[in-house]
């Protein structure tokens, strides 16, 4: 079981919101679907790997 | 509301695009929590993990791990995920739905226009972030 904490959990993600918005990350650029192109590429990259793994 | 957040939300929500509505979805969980929760994947977290410095992904850990567990792929039975590859799903994204359907959430919350989109016979909705919100604000 975990112990849930939702103040911990939003002072985690601001921390993330501000990592991120110091550099310039390879997706600033690209549009909303580029993002989701590039997102579903990264799912088939890591299922194949995961499905290589287990064989 | 028990949501599955996609990788994509996850990023959205960091600012990465000017995405008001995934940014406030985040928002809105954590502060309606426990009344509205999340579920994640192993796969999905890593997805997210091969964009962020490891400085940010042990923050994103923190995020996530402060409302939830983060479940193992292999938890969820084969025979769903190859239900969801009959309705013409790619493994991954069969994977996916097959682990919203297991997990018992009432939705699947992703920004990709053609996932499971259109379906009636699904035992949970697929929603963005902005339709999730209206949801979640006004439920009637």
């Amino acid at each position: 079981m975990i112990k849930a904490d939702s103040q911990k959990a939003k002072k985690h993600l601001e921390k993330v919101r501000e990592l991120v918005s110091k550099r310039k990350h390879p997706f600033s650029d690209m549009t909303e679907d580029g993002i989701i192109e590039a997102l579903r590429r990264t799912r088939k990259e890591l299922w194949e790997k995961k499905l290589a793994a287990r064989s | 509301m028990l949501l599955v957040l996609d990788s994509n939300e996850y990023i959205f929500s960091f600012g990465l695009l000017k995405k008001a509505s995934a940014k406030i979805l985040a928002d809105t969980i954590i502060g309606t929590f426990p009344i509205h929760s999340i579920r994640i994947p192993r796969l999905i977290a890593e997805e997210v993990c091969r964009h962020l410095t490891p400085e940010e992904f042990k923050e994103f850990i923190g995020f996530v791990t402060n409302l939830t567990a983060i479940d193992e792929d292999f938890v969820v039975p084969f025979e769903l995920g190859a239900k969801y590859e009959s309705l013409g799903l790619k493994p991954a994204d069969a994977f996916i739905a097959a682990y919203v359907e297991w997990t018992g959430a009432d939705a699947l919350i992703t920004e990709n226009r053609h996932f499971l989109k259109n379906r009636s016979d699904l035992s949970f909705k697929v929603l963005t972030a902005k339709d999730c919100l209206r949801l979640i604000i006004s439920p009637q």
